[in-house]
């Protein structure tokens, strides 16, 4: 489920190929991706815009295609209206599932992963159930609590701790060998070392691990409040759909990008403050 | 580790026996690690299931026992329109994910090859990929219906956005050298992608492929829950709806059986023919 894993902006291209430098370039890589982004997007606007008129009147598969424009007026009067009322469900139930996931897969983690035999006789079975993906658990947690906040809580819990619960494993075994050299080199003993190695290196796994998670978890919201719609912002989109507003439909799918862009970028910025040595590398220094 | 403990241990044996035993044990210890204690780990947890539905006395709507979910299992094995079911969504997903792993990786090739059309095209592609697919589906439904088409443009969509990223990235991730040799060889552009970059990319294509089916059959399902006509994400709703838990539960066993079923294909298939690192 981590699809925003990879970024497009850490290409790197002055290592790639072998370019002679020509002298007489004018814009600097920053300026050029500035005008050819803006060139790229104004050109796909253009050709939505287009295309909208087109099939406005020629009909085909897809007979309702709304212009940009439209798209943003709605997007203007949703976002003035019922907007953050629907935010905060969909904020509140997707916050405390991740919380609790985040959390219950942290202490799961530690003891799967130090506790040998415990690991070896479970982690096999989270390997098992991992494949099946939270968002085929939505049908059973309908029957289980019903609509509302518990459902829903338990999906993004879920989604979130299938996720988690790998780096926490592998975070609380993974401890540096030199580290755990100094450690018995200092006379600690196994609760010291537990509380000084183990626990610090797993908690940054687990922050990792957490926010490729965000991503699972935000699609986990999605999908239970399109099925199990009572409120929320993909409640929402479901009523949007069922009266056939197709542009209220678009400018409710933007708001689901712009909230996921937002919550990715707030918690690499977080993940930057809390762990200024995973982004010290040499692409970033220049 | 364990190599130098075993090395520590039979000090002052000779190579060949230590080669032995070592061998025996190490069997021993694998068959004990990754047969035994999983499936202890799997009879723990059925066992804790029954238990459950025994001693609260659940009644089947909430929580059946595994043996009903098992036998639900068989039944729905045997019959026809459980197969449709599969059939449908399995159809579904295979068109969507070719047609997206092939447009992904040609536009991803693109933008990796030219170092314009990736600066044009990034802010697009990467405002739409935080639209998650999900995000899609209402709007799929009001352009195609319940229809198969809905479904395999939102599987293509899906997979394409994975393929179109991560193959970008492995193109401008080939070793720089890789490149340089093609040049001083005299190839141009067309036969450096070609030839070399995409070979060279193509293990972490093809993993990306697996990532990219992994949501691709994810994306089937949860159109299916919200407008179809069949598929497997139908049957679990619906049964959901008529509180057939046994069923649900199955359901899900069949989705997770299919999708771990398609991604070891994929891998089976990338190893084949791409195990040359």
């Amino acid at each position: 489920m981590n699809w925003q894993e990879t970024a497009l902006d850490a290409i790197d291209d002055a290592s790639r190929t072998p370019t002679f430098r020509s002298a007489g370039r004018t814009l600097s890589p920053r300026a050029q991706a500035w005008v050819f982004g803006c060139a790229g997007a104004l050109v796909a606007l253009g050709v939505w815009t287009l295309l909208s008129h087109v099939l406005a009147t020629g009909g085909g598969v897809i007979n309702r295609l709304p212009t940009p424009a439209r798209v943003l007026r709605e997007l203007e009067v949703y976002l003035a209206g019922d907007f953050p009322r629907d935010l905060l469900f969909s904020l509140r139930v997707f916050a405390i599932g991740w919380v609790v996931g985040a959390v219950c897969a942290t202490l799961v983690g530690l003891v799967l992963g130090r506790v040998r035999l415990l690991g070896q006789i479970f982690i096999p079975v989270i390997e098992a159930i991992r494949p099946v993906s939270s968002i085929a658990w939505v049908p059973l947690a309908v029957v289980w609590f019903g609509f509302g906040l518990t459902g829903k809580v338990f999906l993004v819990g879920l989604a979130v701790f299938l996720v988690v619960i790998v780096y926490a494993v592998d975070g609380s075994r993974r401890i540096p060998p030199d580290l755990d050299r100094t450690a018995s080199m200092l006379g600690m003993n196994g609760w010291q070392r537990f509380r000084t190695l183990v626990v610090p290196g797993t908690l940054a796994e687990v922050l990792i691990g957490s926010r490729v998670s965000l991503m699972a978890g935000w699609g986990t919201v999605i999908v239970a409040e399109l099925v199990a719609a009572d409120s929320g912002l993909g409640a929402h989109l479901i009523s949007v759909e069922q009266s056939y507003d197709v542009p209220a439909v678009m400018a409710t799918m933007l708001c689901f990008g712009l909230t996921g862009f937002l919550m990715n970028a707030l918690f690499t910025l977080l993940e930057r403050r809390l762990m200024p040595w995973r982004h010290v590398n040499p692409e970033d220094s220049r | 580790v364990t190599q130098q403990r075993a090395d520590l241990r039979g000090g002052g044996q000779s190579p060949a026996t230590l080669r032995k035993t070592e061998a025996t044990v190490g069997r021993r210890r694998r068959f004990r690690e990754h047969v035994v204690l999983p499936l202890v780990g799997i009879a723990i947890v059925l066992a804790g299931w029954e238990a459950t539905v025994l001693v609260y006395n659940l009644p089947v709507v909430v929580l059946p026992s595994p043996w009903s979910v098992a036998r639900t299992v068989l039944q729905l094995l045997g019959t026809g329109p459980f197969w449709h079911d599969v059939g449908v969504s399995l159809y579904e997903f295979a068109i969507g994910y070719t047609v997206g792993v092939i447009l992904g990786t040609a536009v991803g090739t693109l933008m990796g090859e030219w170092r314009h059309f990736r600066l044009a095209t990034t802010p697009v592609i990467e405002s739409l990929r935080f639209i998650v697919p999900f995000a899609w589906i209402p709007l799929t439904i009001l352009w195609f219906g319940t229809s198969y088409t809905g479904k395999v443009a939102l599987v293509a969509y899906a997979v394409f956005f994975v393929m179109a990223v991560s193959t970008a990235r492995a193109i401008a991730n080939v070793d720089p050298i890789l490149s340089r040799v093609g040049t001083v060889l005299g190839m141009g552009a067309w036969r450096l992608a070609w030839t070399v970059h995409l070979r060279a990319a193509a293990p972490t294509i093809a993993s990306a492929a697996r990532a990219g089916a992994a949501i691709g059959w994810i994306a089937v399902v949860a159109a299916e829950y919200i407008g179809a006509s069949a598929g497997l994400g139908l049957m679990i709703t619906n049964a959901a709806s008529s509180l057939a838990t046994a069923v649900v539960i199955a359901g899900m066993i069949v989705i997770g059986l299919v999708g771990a079923g398609v991604s070891a294909l994929i891998r089976w298939v990338s190893h084949a023919y791409l195990d040359y690192r």
